[in-house]
């Protein structure tokens, strides 16, 4: 196998792994909530900047940072639903999506104000692995098993919890479970937490790979809810499995054709798969 | 734009850069503001969005010390000139609508700056429409201006098609010597922003490695938020480039630096070509030596100059302006957009506004075409080295400065040092990249 092609293959899967975390948070809160977090993106902005200021302006280890980010974020995941969400439970859709489309705009502003427009870096680098002629980033693979063992983690609490299983019940039935005795405004205060803390744990995977600057979320947002609607939103196997196809249309299409059109072509079978299954690639 | 008395965070961003710039009015100028009208002039940059750190910014500050100096010797004899900004947050469409309240609600004859050809080229025609004065300071997309027989629209600064020149001509220059093969077996690979910006630039390296018959192995453009450029060192990886010519803004070039390094790609020399690869700064404070002795393409900063060579006067204002500039912002090094900011701020405050004001009492954008295109100014008559004379309406390049220079700079612990043209060239180029550097080909 031309040894060039497993390397761009290799990225798409690597690729995937950076994009699944976020995927899986705002299908959590999308899931469970039903309102589609549209400032996800600047809330992993926000624990990118969490993780640069503690360890390049505080100066505290790097690994002490990460671990902080995680509550910052969900403690913002958890405001985020009280103060903007909550009170807009009851509003048609459009409101919810104004007013988290709101809170992007104002989390924009508001790091622009603080940290200026200049691009900070956290000056982190892994030596990258050598398999002969082919190339794996070192910081992208450690991100990718963190991605995966994050996601291996909600998993678990999602399965093996009494919580988890609330949530996933809510996320089925949210009529029937309050019959049951399930408190769904404290459903949605957890689901709200625990999405705010991935990403929280995306931020501290992306920082190492990015540059943090107010605008950092135009990077991957888009992409992010556009890989949410091909999953299926709401479905987190679903967007989980089509963040690593995603990854693999833009790597390999980036190979065969070029960077510009490998976006194209993942445009193009995004728009296919809205056409075909418009309720997500992997819905049941 | 004010709704039920709150402040929007345009409001705020324009607040603080029309504060900055009021501050800058002499108290006395201030108190005969009341008696004399104050020349109003239109500032438009990207203070907030991906723009601002690529490069939008010091150019805003390099304008911003040239109309305080320029208003602190008198003004045009004592009018003081009075900034209405705008901020273009990066985003064309917001271009496009604060031009719009610049020229409808602000009714300004004369809009200065504009730092993207992509915004400079709807921008152009709507000026060119409107009968009023768009005077570019930055965008440098030769499209902006080409075959339009524009008579509105002026650009003193360089434009990309010298851009493709500089690169291209250092490298054949030195290949023999430097790199010890004949420049026609020096592969080049160009990567680019998609914009009107990459895609004149790299039209220009192509065109001109062409007629140098040097081969280019790769051509490939991408989207400046592109959030992973992998596969694309991966392709440069494969076709094993000694020279990459990369155009881009930032954070295209930070990420692609990163996963260059971590993807194992090497060369003998990378260039970049202006933006930001002009904010020498921040590319040191991310990269530290792993920038070391890469190159670069703009017109040349002012520090980077031999001033003694600056025609009289020139030296003086040079020197007063990198002091007013680092007091003010102290970076170690100024990005080349802080002189293209105040230098041809400077250009249209002193050589256009002022002759027309002198002349018609008053500044009606005609009164500036007019004034703009007797300029005459011989090279060495800048702060940035260049002279300054526009091509004449009918001319396919009309409004474009045909005086306006280039050069390739080479960065060296945190600094850049002119290197091409030979003529003005502070001493030889390092080339190759010295083996011990992360990125030079191993042996």
């Amino acid at each position: 196998m031309d040894p060039f092609l497993l390397e761009a293959l290799l990225n798409g899967v690597l690729l995937g792994g950076v994009f699944a975390l976020p995927v899986l948070g705002l299908n959590l809160v999308f899931g469970v909530v039903d309102v589609v977090w549209l400032c996800y993106a600047e809330l992993v902005m926000v624990g990118m900047y969490a993780v640069w200021f503690l360890h390049v302006q505080m100066g505290w280890p790097l690994a002490l940072a990460f671990v902080t980010c995680l509550p910052i974020l969900a403690a913002l995941g958890l405001l985020l639903h009280l103060l903007v969400v909550r009170p807009l439970l009851a509003a048609p859709p459009i409101n919810q999506v104004l007013a988290t489309g709101g809170v992007l705009f104002v989390l924009q502003g508001a790091a622009t104000l603080v940290f200026s427009t200049d691009f900070r870096s956290l000056g982190v680098e892994m030596p990258p692995m050598e398999l002969g002629e082919v190339f794996v980033s070192g910081t992208k693979l450690a991100a990718f098993v963190a991605a995966l063992l994050g996601a291996a983690a909600l998993w678990a609490f999602l399965k093996f919890t009494y919580v988890g299983t609330a949530i996933r019940a809510i996320a089925r039935d949210r009529e029937v479970m309050p019959l049951m005795g399930v408190d769904p405004k404290r459903i949605y205060l957890i689901a709200s937490a625990v999405g705010g803390g991935l990403a929280g744990l995306a931020a501290c995977l992306l920082v190492v790979q990015l540059d943090v600057h107010p605008f950092v979320g135009l990077s991957f947002g888009p992409i992010t809810f556009m890989i949410c609607v091909m999953g299926g939103l709401g479905n987190m196997l679903g967007g989980f499995l089509a963040a690593f196809l995603m990854g693999l249309i833009v790597s390999t299409g980036g190979f065969w054709w070029n960077t510009e059109m490998s976006y194209v072509v993942a445009f193009l079978f995004f728009i296919l798969v809205i056409f075909l299954r418009p309720q997500g690639l992997f819905a049941r | 734009m004010r709704i039920n008395g709150t402040t929007t965070r345009r409001d705020l961003v324009r607040a603080g850069a029309a504060a900055g710039l009021a501050a800058t009015v002499p108290a006395q100028a201030r108190a005969q503001g009341a008696r004399v009208d104050p020349l109003r002039v239109g500032v438009m940059t990207d203070l907030s969005g991906p723009f601002a750190g690529a490069g939008s910014q010091p150019l805003f500050w390099g304008a911003e010390v040239a109309i305080e100096m320029f208003n602190e010797r008198g003004g045009v004899d004592g009018r003081q000139i009075q900034a209405v900004t705008a901020d273009s947050q990066s985003r064309t469409e917001t271009a496009i609508n604060e031009a719009e309240r610049l020229l409808g609600q602000e009714r300004v004859e004369v809009v200065t700056g504009i730092y993207s050809s992509a915004h400079a080229v709807p921008l152009a025609q709507r000026f060119e429409q409107a009968r009023k004065i768009m005077w570019i300071t930055s965008a440098i997309a030769t499209a902006v201006v080409k075959d339009k027989n524009f008579r509105y629209v002026f650009r003193p600064t360089v434009h990309s098609e010298q851009y493709g020149e500089g690169s291209v001509s250092m490298i054949h220059e030195h290949a023999q010597a430097k790199l010890g093969m004949p420049p026609e077996r020096v592969k080049l690979a160009v990567i680019y922003e998609d914009g009107p910006y990459g895609t004149g630039v790299a039209s220009a390296i192509e065109a001109n490695a062409k007629s140098r018959n040097m081969p280019i192995v790769l051509k490939e453009a991408y989207s400046a938020s592109a959030p992973d450029l992998s596969t694309l060192v991966t392709k440069l990886r494969r076709e094993r480039p000694d020279v990459v010519l990369q155009v881009g803004y930032n954070p295209d070039i930070t990420l692609f630096l990163r996963q260059a390094k971590s993807g194992g790609l090497r060369f003998r020399m990378m260039i970049g070509h202006g933006a930001g690869w002009s904010q020498i700064d921040r590319l040191s404070e991310t990269f530290g030596a792993d920038v070391n002795h890469f190159c670069n393409v703009d017109p040349a900063g002012t520090q980077m100059l031999d001033w003694t060579k600056l025609g009289p006067g020139v030296s003086d204002l040079a020197k007063a302006f990198v002091e007013r500039f680092q007091a003010k912002h102290r970076l170690r090094d100024l990005p080349p957009h802080a002189s293209m900011g105040f230098n041809n701020t400077w250009i249209f405050l002193n050589d256009v506004l002022a002759p027309a004001v002198r002349k018609t009492g008053g500044m009606a954008a005609d009164a500036l075409r007019e004034a703009a295109l007797a300029v005459d100014i011989p090279v060495g008559g800048t702060i940035q080295g260049y002279g300054v004379k526009f091509h004449p309406p009918g001319h396919p390049m009309a409004g474009q400065n045909e005086r306006s220079i280039a050069v390739v700079m080479q960065f060296e612990d945190a600094k850049a040092k002119v290197i091409w043209p030979t003529a003005i060239a502070g001493g030889p180029p390092v080339l190759p990249l010295p083996p011990t550097h992360s990125f030079a080909l191993r042996s």
